[in-house]
């Protein structure tokens, strides 16, 4: 009897003693005998992060949470950046039988995996508190209509205004004062204002603020490309418009057709080329770290000027974990994962925004005056739309703003040619 | 009576050629056939086929931007065609000539040409993207303001995109048109330079009466090679502009991997696929007829 009971303890008590290095490998998270296993496929900027200081915090999260379940292993499948085709191919698998137990789904496709009923509840993890307090439009993005939790959006993003207070002092609030402040940088000297406008997904989302501002809607109820059409086509032109008028007045470079991601606005920043910059909001702390601190003191934060003073919005992302797996065990420890590693500790590490106002007062990490700014923009935080016809919704979008404001194309015409486009799309799905 | 007796093969040879044709079948016809399957079906990227058609055929000729991306897809691999055999040329002879006046450093140059080659493409279009960044601080415009040039709209402009995507291109293939033809060119019976040298012909007449005609086969197949390679390039021009701004430098490759991925539209990528399949046949073909015959 004795004898047992040591046996018992000696195997308790070896996972809890295994240093963190010995129970997260690059495809393993557990002891390789344990005798259940959750397959589960995460992206590449948190345990297997390329910051080391990041991959530590979270090897250190995730051993802790595995030694408080010695009989699971999780089997850990790497997802590259390229999110469309990375996706694609999740939803294709798990269509197929042959997807992971657990993933993470970007926010704009969480529609798309509903849709097709790949998602299982993992309702025995999330209380209805917990559910109650997440941001709207997060709750209404994970639920299903009989209130089945079907992912956990676990972290949030926006779109601001950074802008150099040395150069543009007063926040601009509408898209006039806007091009007049980069207008008046330009002639300082600087590049007034930059944005995404090259062929990628970040230019279509960001300047889609400027859409929604006007209460504009992509997709009907059915999910319908509607964008071009009535008063959207009206709102459509006057955002392209703005965009078109901002290029040709000088108040931004004509070189804005070529970014394709956010670190361009960094490297301005940071070469004190740039007066203002549509970035998102974990720039900051990008800035932060990156400029000298008397540098860093000049830059601020406002929400997105809107055609009116009063008419914002702010384009929100940000990624879901999922249980794609029928057994509700490994469903649970899922939910259980996303809530105890990613949602709470995870996201105050990184600075990411959690979706759930509670958790802005519970860690310090939120405790800084830009994330006042954040929780009011996200206020008028739009989700994209969780229609399949998204994605190449975005695609026309893009093509239709590099046209106009590389000049070739006159902004009725390229956005007739989007509209077109994606109907015909629409009709093949 | 011959020397030898029969070989396995004589007389019936398709026994022998059964397990090379079925790998090719397994490994190169059984997916294009599957393509083509796709092509007519209803398939999208998260559902399977549920019906048979020609709408993909038809939503394809129907789509206004076909004939801009085939339009930019000729003109691209035209100029990356001839670009390629004319610099890969003059690379291997270069290489060729030092080598054979003992010039140092000939091993070296022709490694570092061939650094480019081995860099993945997806690299290839960063390291390009980098290069031609036109911040103010901008890699090439920096370079040419300090000579009181530019600066160079490289990849905001359309026209001036599609150049610059060439040059990626080319940077990148280059080395293999100069291995191709290094291999051939050191395959030349040197007695003819020298019979060449001995009546006293001019390198251009030594080039244009020797090395040219016996660097044909190599030619021809060196422009089917890099036409299908430049048809198919996507990754780097992905990586370099995403086929933008607008589509001035979305190529055919290009255009099927986002109907696929941005539209989940199989069926319509699976056109594509073959569409860029028919033109790389066809251009094989035209190219060996006219090329790969042997001279009279």
């Amino acid at each position: 009897m004795r004898t047992t009971a040591l046996a018992a303890m000696a195997l308790t008590a070896l996972p809890l003693a295994a240093p963190a290095q010995d129970l997260v490998t690059r495809n393993r998270v557990g002891l390789p005998d344990a005798p259940n296993t959750m397959t589960f496929r995460l992206t590449p900027y948190d345990l297997y992060s390329a910051d080391p200081a990041t991959a530590e915090k979270f090897a250190e999260l995730f051993s802790d949470f595995i030694r408080t379940r010695p009989d699971w292993k999780i089997e850990t499948q790497l997802q590259t950046g390229n999110i469309g085709q990375e996706q694609a191919r999740l939803l294709q698998q798990t269509q197929a039988g042959r997807g992971p137990d657990c993933a993470m789904v970007d926010s704009s496709q969480l529609a798309l995996f509903k849709e097709n009923g790949v998602l299982k509840p993992m309702n025995a993890t999330f209380s209805d508190e917990e559910v109650a307090d997440l941001f709207p439009y997060v709750r209404e993005a994970i639920t299903n209509e009989a209130g089945d939790v079907l992912a956990w959006w676990w972290f949030t993003d926006l779109r601001v205004l950074y802008r150099d207070t040395s150069v543009v002092p007063d926040a601009p609030q509408t898209w006039a004062e806007t091009q007049e402040a980069a207008l008046a940088a330009a002639e300082a000297g600087k590049e007034g204002i930059l944005f995404n406008a090259g062929r990628w997904e970040g230019t279509a989302f960001d300047w889609l603020a400027n859409f929604w501002a006007q209460g504009g809607e992509l997709v009907d109820a059915e999910g319908a490309p509607v964008f071009g059409e009535g008063e959207n086509r009206d709102r459509m032109l006057a955002a392209i418009v703005y965009a078109e008028n901002l290029v040709e007045s000088g108040a931004a470079p004509s070189r804005v057709t070529s970014i394709t991601n956010y670190d361009a606005f960094n490297a301005a920043a940071a070469a004190g080329t740039a007066a203002m910059f549509v970035g998102g909001n974990w720039q900051y702390g990008q800035l932060r770290n990156t400029l000298p601190e008397e540098q860093f003191a000049n830059w601020a934060v406002s929400e997105l000027p809107g055609p009116t003073a009063d008419q914002r919005a702010t384009g929100t992302g940000g990624w879901a974990i999922a249980a794609l797996t029928d057994d509700p065990q490994k469903a649970a420890l899922c939910g259980e994962m996303a809530k105890e590693i990613y949602a709470g500790p995870g996201n105050a590490y990184q600075g990411l925004l959690p979706t759930s106002a509670a958790l802005y007062d519970e860690y310090d990490a939120y405790e800084g005056p830009e994330f006042n700014l954040f929780a009011e923009a996200l206020q008028n935080g739009v989700a994209r739309p969780g229609a399949a016809i998204y994605p190449e919704i975005s695609n026309q979008i893009q093509i239709m703003l590099g046209d106009v404001l590389s000049g070739a194309a006159e902004p009725k015409a390229a956005l007739d040619a989007a509209f077109a486009a994606a109907q015909a799309a629409y009709e093949r799905q | 009576m011959s020397a030898r007796g029969p070989a396995p093969a004589d007389g019936r040879p398709l026994p022998w050629l059964v397990p090379a044709v079925a790998m090719l079948a397994l490994f190169y016809a059984v997916p294009v056939l599957d393509v083509a399957r796709l092509a007519f079906s209803d398939a999208t990227l998260v559902r399977a086929p549920e019906g048979w058609s020609l709408a993909a055929l038809r939503a394809l000729l129907a789509d206004p931007a076909l004939g801009q991306v085939l339009g930019t897809t000729l003109i691209f691999t035209a100029i990356n065609v001839v670009a390629l055999q004319v610099l890969g040329l003059a690379i291997a002879l270069t290489v060729v000539r030092g080598e054979a006046r003992g010039l140092r450093g000939m091993t070296a140059f022709r490694t570092l040409v061939l650094a480019a080659w081995v860099v993945p493409g997806i690299a290839n279009g960063l390291i390009w993207q980098m290069l031609f960044d036109e911040a103010p601080y901008g890699t090439l415009n920096s370079m040419l303001g300090a000579v009181g040039l530019g600066p160079v709209a490289w990849l905001s402009d359309p026209n001036m995109a599609l150049a610059s995507a060439t040059i990626a291109n080319l940077w990148q293939g280059t080395a293999f048109s100069m291995i191709v033809f290094y291999a051939a060119r050191r395959g030349i019976d040197p007695v003819l330079y020298e019979v060449a040298a001995l009546d006293g012909a001019s390198p251009w007449r030594t080039f244009r009466s020797i090395t040219l005609p016996l660097l044909r086969t190599a030619i021809a197949v060196n422009t089917v090679l890099v036409s299908v390679q430049t048809l198919n390039t996507f990754d780097s021009i992905l990586a370099l502009t995403g086929g933008g701004p607008g589509r001035a430098t979305e190529v055919l490759a290009l255009f099927t991997f986002n109907t696929v991925f941005q539209n989940l539209d199989l069926a319509g990528g699976s056109v594509l696929a073959l569409l860029l399949f028919a033109i790389s046949m066809a251009l094989a073909a035209l190219v060996h007829g006219w090329l790969g015959r042997a001279p009279a």
